[in-house]
């Protein structure tokens, strides 16, 4: 390779650092998707019979059931046969048993990302659970979490050791008729992670999980279950990547939150899933049902997102506010690039009396990219007093993307004040001179302006997550100005 | 359902050749295309995205037909006259169909075009056919198809360049019996530079359910003046669908203002295409009591550079009622420039009510200025309460702000005549009946 051609190679790179692939020994399915697939991944999983019950039942519904076509999204139908439902890295006998016998290739993997599963080397009190395709890897301070009375695990394990809380609450929130992908994922879900805050216990550090897809021609269908039990608290995040390749890679995954009186959870996500190539090549479909449902009285959700990456985002972090006096808070930065399509927002739902909710969503479009902002605001007769602010806005970068706003409103109790606000707007003219004026590079402006606009969003991350959401935003704009 | 469509099918074939524009075969092609199309897809259900708050089963529940008045003796003169407003062309069309008799255009200057949809048919087919359906080109659910299909008659309106109404045209809807089916379709072109005030009301002399289905097409020439008011206002058993499809050239500056206070179900429609530079503004109030339904449904095209839109609507919903707006503004690739707002307010008086909202901007241009607003609630405790401390009770303060919010909307209206009309129905209509007329003069 000439070296202007390796420079150029570089910069390319630059764009999606993540990219790259790393070489293990997989254990994979054959593509296909039909019963005898899911009783094999419930058998390696070595799951209850409930969980295969579950899981047949919504490949029964799900062989019923056509995919949704109301998002704004274009894309060429997608093969269900042609995917392996499983993958994983190929290990020893019984797994490992702690880090030392984790393939240290994995362990490479994650320090490339800038995830270190050494738990010496992590500067804040943060676990972390790393799911690699359709398994968790490692789980970091699970000792320490333990003490706490917090249960942190893989979804597989805490089918094992907990079967009868995750019995009594899987599909409580999201049941697998829910949706098209819901009940996709409910049948083959491969991993996930599991989170267990008991009664008054405020969690003593952030959690945090990694997704990584490696392996090609595989889906990834992971489920987080968080139960916050009463009075507890705690902080969740959640990030991801995947190799540059030229094929679409579905994920479907489920995130259900179950808050119970008092209980608080904060979901903070930075979804970063290879976005597809400048011609719109490759990429992910990030096809995602997340849903928080707050059961007990004065209890609170927030979802918090960052969405730079994906071919197509299609999500609604969503809020059920049954308790009375709950508080369900939405803040979003999507930002789409090149040919990037995202229809995501959110849904609140108000049942209890004094409820309130407040959705914050800054979009971002630019190249040829189309992002729309799709929310629900639904007011029932029995919450008395609901309230909700929505304000959306949009920012168009470039004459040839689109910046679009669904809302809907439905409102059944008078005394409930809803006010939504959105504007699209493009970054003035006046703004980038200034800002070239100081000695900024137009894309230094850009990506300085845009930060602003997102302001209100990053100050609801954690530090870190603020920081990495930063510096993916200019990554993500590289190219859109001129 | 399937059943009743094929009885319209049926019904259709056995009275389509009392249908104006026999004789032409570009009106029975689209007339065919229509009613193929409508057999497909039938009257629209909550299923599809565009009507999903809205249920117009009823509408398939039983057949309403054509229904001739035999003669204009039949029907009570003073009633209609009744509609009449001062100082404009008033044109009367009963059940769907024009009514020479009660209709008062004599003085209309003769530089303007003014006939039924029949007549035209029948002497200018070709200026028809030079516009029927082009402003609905695009449409494709089953009231334009069952409209294009089963309409009786209408109006058409020609103004040529440079030339002004100089008063302005009243065109009343009056259904006179039960189960009858108001099929219009209306044109009106307004040549450049020209300037057309408009009013259409809908009324009843029935109080049983008939169904009423209105096309307006209406062509806008450049530099051009059109205003629009609509009220709607029905017996509490009407089902009502109109649209009025508007495409407006460069510069051209567009009106409408909708007030639905009657109708079991009514959906109001207006779509308007702007030029370049072009300007619309769209209002509305809708006031629901009972179990009244009440659609807006508004769609904005920006497809040139430097346009401006501005939309208003207003609800006011009471007891078991239920208000929807939905209104959709898409800004195409070439519109830069575009400055567009959207407003909608609703108030929830009652427990019951119920209001649906859903505005929607779709964007594809960089430089433009959008925004939308949207509220629902109650009125404001602290403006009630200050009007307390002024000694003025509960009850009378709550009207009073009510009223205020709903009348911001008729203000709105230029022309003195259509304001007057619209205020008097808007306070028999109100929901506080004891609504005194002193605060409005």
């Amino acid at each position: 390779m000439s070296t202007s051609a390796q420079q150029i190679e570089n910069l390319i790179g630059k764009n999606y650092k993540q990219g790259f692939v790393t070489d293990l020994e997989t254990e994979s399915f054959a593509p296909g998707l039909d019963e005898v697939v899911v009783r094999k991944l419930s058998a390696i999983k070595k799951e209850p019979a409930f969980m295969l019950e579950y899981r047949l039942k919504a490949l029964r519904h799900w062989m019923t059931m056509k995919t949704p076509e109301w998002a704004f999204v274009k894309f060429k139908p997608i093969d269900y046969q042609a995917i392996s439902y499983y993958s994983a890295p190929k290990k020893k006998e019984d797994g490992p048993k702690s880090l030392d016998e984790v393939d240290p290739e994995l362990l490479d993997t994650y320090k490339k990302l800038g995830i270190p599963l050494d738990e010496q080397e992590r500067l804040a009190g943060v676990a972390v659970d790393a799911v690699f395709d359709s398994v968790s890897v490692a789980t970091t301070f699970k000792g320490k979490l333990k003490e706490a009375g917090v249960i942190f695990c893989p979804m597989s394990e805490a089918l094992q050791e907990y079967p009868e809380l995750v019995e009594q609450y899987l599909g409580s929130v999201v049941p697998h008729t829910d949706n098209f992908f819901a009940a996709l994922n409910a049948a083959v879900f491969s991993d996930g992670s599991f989170v267990y805050i008991p009664e008054g216990v405020r969690c003593p550090m952030e959690l945090s999980t990694y997704f990584r897809i490696n392996a090609a021609n595989t889906g990834q269908f992971e489920r987080t279950l968080i139960i916050a039990d009463e009075g507890s608290h705690v902080s969740y995040l959640e990030g991801c990547t995947a190799p540059m390749r030229d094929e679409n890679q579905l994920h479907a995954a489920v995130v259900e939150l179950i808050a119970l009186e008092n209980a608080e959870i904060k979901y903070s996500t930075v979804q970063n899933w290879y976005p597809g190539d400048k011609t719109g090549k490759g990429g992910i479909y990030n096809f995602v049902t997340k849903r928080a449902d707050c059961r007990g009285d004065n209890s609170k959700v927030s979802w918090t997102q960052v969405e730079t990456g994906s071919a197509i985002t299609w999500k609604y972090p969503s809020c059920i506010l049954r308790g009375n006096n709950s508080i369900g808070e939405f803040y979003s930065v999507a930002l789409t690039n090149n040919y990037q399509q995202a229809d995501t927002g959110t849904k609140m739902i108000h049942i209890g009396e004094n409820t309130s909710s407040t959705i914050i969503s800054k979009g971002i479009s630019a190249g040829k990219a189309q992002n729309t902002y799709r929310g629900l605001v639904k007011v029932l007769k029995s919450a008395k007093n609901a309230r909700n602010y929505t304000q959306c806005d949009s920012l168009l970068v470039g004459d040839r993307c689109g910046a679009h706003t669904f809302p809907y409103i439905e409102i059944k109790q008078p005394s409930a004040q809803v006010e939504h606000e959105a504007t699209t707007s493009k970054i003035s003219e006046d703004q980038l001179f200034f800002c070239q004026q100081r000695g900024l590079s137009p894309e230094d402006a850009v990506s300085m302006i845009v930060n602003g606009f997102c302001k209100e969003v990053f100050k609801e991350l954690p530090m870190e997550f603020a920081v990495e959401a930063q510096a993916l935003l200019g990554i993500s704009l590289e190219g859109s100005v001129g | 359902m399937a059943a009743q469509r094929n009885q319209y099918f049926t019904e259709y074939q056995e009275l389509h050749e009392e249908f104006p524009g026999q004789n032409l075969p570009w009106l029975n092609q689209h007339r065919k295309v229509a009613l193929a199309r409508f057999s497909e897809l039938g009257f629209p259900s909550s299923r599809d995205e565009e009507w999903r708050y809205i249920n117009f089963s009823q509408v398939e529940k039983k057949v309403f037909l054509p229904k001739p008045v035999e003669s204009t003796d039949q029907v009570d003169r003073t009633a209609v006259v009744s509609y009449f407003v001062d100082d404009c062309f008033n044109l009367v069309f009963l059940n769907g169909r024009f009514s020479t008799q009660l209709s008062d255009i004599s003085e209309l200057p003769e530089n303007i075009f003014l006939c039924s949809m029949k007549k035209a048919l029948q002497q200018f087919p070709e200026q028809v056919s030079e516009y029927f359906a082009k402003a609905t080109e695009n449409e494709d659910h089953g009231f334009i198809h069952f409209n294009t299909a089963w309409f009786t008659d209408g109006w058409v309106l020609k103004l040529p360049e440079n030339t002004q109404l100089d008063k302005p045209l009243h065109i009343i809807h009056v259904a006179t019996d039960s189960d009858v089916l108001a099929a219009t379709r209306n044109i009106a072109v307004v040549g450049e530079n020209a300037r057309a005030d408009l009013l259409e009301s809908y009324v009843s002399l029935t109080t049983d359910a008939y169904l009423t289905t209105a096309v307006n097409e209406i062509f806008i020439g450049k530099n051009a003046q059109v205003s629009f008011c609509k009220l709607q206002n029905e017996n509490g058993k009407a089902l009502h669908y109109s649209g009025t499809y508007v495409k407006q050239e460069k510069q051209a500056h567009f009106i409408h203002e909708s007030f639905s206070f009657g109708g079991q179900t009514s959906r109001n429609e207006v779509h308007t295409d702007l030029g370049q530079a072009s300007e619309c503004e769209l209002n509305g109030l809708y006031l629901g009591r009972k179990k009244q339904v009440l659609d807006n449904h508004t769609r904005i095209h920006h497809r040139l550079p430097d346009a401006i839109s501005r939309e208003t609507y207003k609800g006011i919903l009471d007891q078991r009622a239920r208000g929807i707006f939905q209104g959709r503004v898409i800004v195409h690739k070439d519109a830069q420039k575009t400055d567009s707002e959207m407003n909608n307010r609703n108030l929830l008086l009652s427990e019951d009510a119920e209001a649906d909202t859903k505005p929607q901007l779709e964007i594809y241009a960089d430089d433009v200025k959008c925004a939308h607003g949207v509220t629902v609630g109650q009125l404001d405790e602290t403006s009630i309460f200050y009007l307390q401390t002024r000694c003025i009770d509960k009850q009378a303060a709550e009207n009073m702000l009510t009223f205020a919010f709903a009348n911001e909307m008729v203000d709105k209206i230029k022309q003195n005549q259509f304001r007057k009309l619209v205020l008097e129905q808007l306070l028999t209509h109100f929901p506080q009946m004891e609504m005194r007329k002193e605060w409005v003069l």
